[in-house]
């Protein structure tokens, strides 16, 4: 069976919930690893879940993402192994320079918890495996500094994306940017929580369980390839 | 304060000789208001907390509660008002940290925090600046730490423009078989865990423990600054330290720090104590040996081994990178030998260092508040839906999502009702069942500063209602007493009608008190006490999670039913302060078996599947809860008020804005009106259908034929969901 890692920093706090999510809904096997444990070798797939990582002292993900841990991801990238990054995960990611682009505070300067609406553009890679190019989906996000910026859309034209419906922008992204890939799509990373978002009983009137397709693509990506 | 002549002198026959500076600093610290409830402990006697459910009532750092066999809830109450008024953001900050470890120290994991506020006028500069540094010290410090802040209470009133009050909950669960229950024995090691011991805080309790100065900046050191870094840290090596039962004890180091944490433990254990400060990790390499004492150092706590297991202990300290000091062991000697570098420092007999003397205060009732309660006589509102739209924009009714939205609510992955759509949250226990628990906190400090008695009990009737509301099963509540200076005969006559009020209705509604934290000294630089106010917050029982009850109307053509009788009851209430300018009157009376009446139908009802939607009726009375449940659901509503159950009811504003307790809204199908009535009346209680929901954009209100007034839904929704941010950031 298939077996992922989830990576633990300090102050991440989402190592559980996502471990609950990838067993229930994309009934795969999965570990929370210490970073200081973690090696590239025996893993299928790697998430970054959200928290704090060491208190998001100096920037959201900045000294998590200076960690021998990350530049092992790093290795595990260039050997084609995916890598997701939930929230702190995609600051972490960005920091690393997996992912273009830089997440700053939340044009209204406060962190921010709220169902939003989302849509995907150009899903590609295992991560997206069965979502559709402009399929709609819910989740919650939860940051305080989750408003993406890159410098010109040509950038990131070409790559996997999934942005917040208009109207929806909870933070003041540029192109109402939510998660971004990499051109191949091995690499994702989004500020919103899919693992909360992936059960009915999570999910308030109005919205949709929009999280489990990230679970069930890894899944079946995992099994059958992509 | 300062200890007094009477107890330094008691002190003296105690230790048999002059007091040390160090000895003298520990009494001061120990026999605190704040950390030994010398003046609240002989009337906190009166609060029941026994039934076959409570595992641990009020006397260890938290309480526990089985709320299924085998699965425990571990839930308390913290003020941290002083703080909060001087630095409010390290202030609620480091109040959530103090809660969640006392939650740690019985082997719990903390899955929810509480936040409830009794804050100034956000119009007001000085108030503005508390409310928004109160809010982010909660929303940075919480979030950082992973433990959802799922609900909450807030009040807005100019009596706390100065003094905040600031008191947080936090929710642990843990396998019954789990709970830390041991006691600590001779020769077991002592360790310090978790953050560095610095300068911060010292003699912080002695500081909440007497009245704000008028420069405050004085009191800034007394105020601890948190790392919610190192309490993430600490959570996740305790709880990994319980699952391998590597431990056998654990105590905050909160309130009073070291000198509390010791002598606590070893009275309550018939123990003696060797310590050795000079083992401390410490922040500053020059604490003298009274400051090690009483530093109250955030995210420390105190943890217990047998010396078979020190090994793996420390093992797994290092391993996730949380600093510690083995500082020294107990003994049979039930004194506290404290050394400094081979010298002795302190020797304190553990006991009497521990529990000071009760203190009987007097008290009397304040002959201006007897004079609030005259009957009160104003003009019915020529324009009534002014009126209502006044009440529903109070910032006491709207929408609190302005706060609430600044709090990770999700982490963790149990919140099945987050905040702003329920009378209580849901969460789940995520064990693979459907079994969950309701949790919420309820105030009125008008009504506790009006009428005391009654104002503590129909906080207890409120948090039970709010409970029934979800459609889970009140099991049990814990209190916050937040009162003026307890020196002063009517500043503590409210205390101890607080405390009665809460005793009755508790006994009343078969609810323990399981544990609770008492907070004097609440006063402006005038010494006038802020509104003394009474928090209760509650837990419930559920069996399927995906079975409970919203506040949102889910459906056009359902009809509403009121359940319950609505009295004259205008005293205290929302109206008449918002729209006639009036905090006085006759606090609604507490109806408990009413209460327990309404709540056994409530649960019949639910158990039926004849629910779609629930509201209880409280602040702002019937027309508030109406117009919520249309705002949330984005439906409208037709309403004949002459439908509604009344008694003595003479006028149209005491019909729409009465206060009266023991009062629900419910949604349901038409096709099950009469068996509900009949159930309804099998209970005993008055109900009625009052109107319908209508796919509309408006609220229509009417006395049999006669029109009333039609309120538009989407107005409403901008005041409700707005208005808070708006007084806030203008």
């Amino acid at each position: 069976m298939a077996k992922i890692a989830i990576l633990k920093f300090p102050g991440t706090n989402c190592d559980y919930d996502v471990l609950w999510a990838i067993k229930s809904v994309g009934n795969l096997d999965a570990e929370i690893v210490w970073y200081k444990d973690f090696s590239v070798k025996g893993w299928d797939a790697i998430i970054i879940p959200g928290g704090f990582s060491y208190g998001d002292w100096l920037r959201a993900g900045a000294i998590a993402a200076r960690t021998r841990a990350v530049e092992r991801i790093a290795e595990a990238v260039s050997q084609g192994v995916p890598v997701l990054g939930i929230c702190n995960g995609f600051q972490i990611l960005i920091e690393a320079e997996l992912l273009p682009g830089a997440l700053l505070l939340n044009d209204s300067g406060k962190f921010v918890c709220r169902w939003i609406r989302l849509k995907i553009e150009k899903p590609k890679g295992p991560w997206l495996l069965l979502a559709y190019d402009g399929q709609e989906v819910d989740m919650p996000v939860a940051h305080a500094e989750g408003r993406y910026y890159v410098e010109d859309y040509i950038q990131i034209e070409a790559l996997p994306k999934i942005k917040y419906l208009d109207g929806w922008n909870p933070n003041g992204s540029a192109y109402n940017i939510a998660g971004i890939g990499s051109s191949d799509g091995l690499v994702l990373g989004l500020m919103p929580h899919p693992e909360r978002a992936a059960e009915p009983i999570l999910v308030p009137r109005g919205f949709s369980t929009g999280g489990s397709i990230v679970f069930k693509s890894i899944s079946k990506a995992l099994k059958s390839g992509w | 304060m300062p200890l007094s002549k009477e107890e330094i002198e008691l002190i003296k026959r105690i230790l048999g000789h002059e007091p040390r500076a160090e000895e003298l600093a520990m009494f001061e610290s120990q026999w605190s208001e704040h950390c030994s409830y010398k003046s609240s402990r002989l009337l906190l006697k009166l609060l029941p907390s026994h039934a076959k459910h409570v595992i641990i009532g009020p006397g260890r750092d938290a309480p526990a509660v089985e709320v299924f066999p085998g699965v425990a809830i571990v839930f308390k109450i913290e003020s941290h008002n002083h703080p909060s008024a001087v630095d409010p953001y390290n202030g609620a900050a480091t109040g959530i940290g103090g809660i969640v470890r006392d939650i740690l120290t019985l082997g719990a994991k903390p899955i929810a925090l509480l936040d409830l506020l009794y804050l100034g006028n956000p119009r007001d500069p000085h108030a503005n600046w508390l409310v928004r540094n109160i809010v982010k010290g909660i929303s940075d410090y919480g979030n950082r730490i992973g433990v959802p802040t799922v609900a909450g209470d807030t009040w807005f009133d100019k009596s706390f423009n100065k003094q905040p009050l600031v008191n947080v909950a936090c929710i642990g669960l843990v396998e019954t078989k789990k709970l830390l229950t041991a006691a600590p024995e001779p020769g077991d090691l002592i360790l310090v865990v978790g953050n560095s011991t610095g300068r911060d805080g010292l003699l912080g309790s002695s500081f909440a423990s007497r009245p704000l100065s008028e420069d405050t900046d004085k009191d800034l050191g007394a105020v601890q600054v948190g790392d919610p870094l190192i309490e993430k840290l600490l959570i996740d090596v305790i709880d990994e330290l319980v699952n391998r039962n590597l431990v056998k004890y654990i105590k905050d180091l909160g309130g009073g720090g070291l000198t509390t944490a010791i002598s606590e433990t070893a009275a309550d254990y018939n123990l003696g104590v060797e310590i050795y400060l000079d083992k401390l990790h410490v922040r500053e390499s020059d604490l003298t040996p009274l400051e090690l004492l009483v530093s109250e150092s955030q995210e420390r706590m105190l943890i217990v081994t047998d010396r078979s297991r020190l090994r793996q202990v420390v093992e797994l300290l290092e391993h996730y990178e949380v600093p510690y000091s083995i500082i020294g062991s107990f003994n049979n000697s039930g004194r506290i030998k404290v050394y400094y570098k081979e010298k002795l420092v302190a020797d304190v007999p553990a006991k009497d260092l521990a529990h000071p003397p009760a203190l009987e205060r007097p008290y009397k009732p304040p002959v201006k508040v007897i004079d609030l309660w005259k009957s009160i006589s104003i003009p019915e509102p020529n324009d009534i839906a002014d009126a209502i739209v006044k009440v529903f924009g109070s910032l006491n009714i709207v929408s609190r999502r302005w706060i609430y939205e600044q709090y990770d609510y999700g982490v963790g992955i149990r919140t099945v009702l987050e905040p702003g759509r329920a009378d209580a949250a849901v969460l789940r226990l995520l064990d693979g069942t459907n079994r969950g628990i309701a949790v919420k906190g309820d105030a009125n400090p008008r009504y506790t500063s009006i009428d005391p008695f009654r104002g503590g009990a129909n906080a207890v009737a409120e948090c039970f209602r709010n409970l029934v509301a979800v459609g889970s099963e009140p099991l049990a509540i814990v209190d916050e007493l937040n009162a003026g200076n307890p020196e002063k005969p009517e500043h503590y006559w409210f205390f101890a009608q607080m405390v009665k009020g809460v005793a009755w209705m508790a006994d009343e509604l078969k609810l323990p008190v399981v544990g609770g934290k008492v907070s004097f000294y609440n006063e402006n630089e005038r010494g006038e006490q802020v509104k003394p106010t009474t928090t209760i917050v509650g837990i419930g029982r559920i069996h399927d999670v995906s079975k409970t009850l919203t506040i949102d109307l889910k459906e056009h053509g359902s009809s509403i039913m009121i359940l319950g009788t609505t009295y004259p009851e205008l005293g205290a209430s929302e109206y008449l302060y918002v729209v006639h300018g009036i905090e006085a009157g006759e606090v609604p009376i507490p109806r408990p078996s009413l209460e327990l009446r309404v709540a056994s139908l409530m649960r019949q009802l639910i158990r039926n599947n004849y629910v779609k939607s629930a509201h209880d009726i409280s602040v702002g009375g019937l027309i508030v809860a109406l117009l919520e449940m249309a705002v949330t659901g984005g439906l409208g509503l037709n309403i004949d008020l002459s439908k509604v159950p009344t008694r003595g009811i003479r006028r149209l504003d005491e019909l729409l804005f009465s206060e009266s307790q023991a009062r629900y809204l419910i949604e349901i199908d038409e096709g099950n009106v009469d068996k509900i009535l009949k159930l309804a009346s099998e209970y005993n209680v008055e109900a009625s259908v009052i109107g319908k929901v209508v796919d509309k954009n408006h609220i229509e209100l009417r006395y049999n034929s006669r029109k009333i007034t039609v309120l538009d839904l989407e107005f409403l929704a901008e005041l409700y969901y707005n208005n808070l941010g708006k007084a806030i950031e203008g």
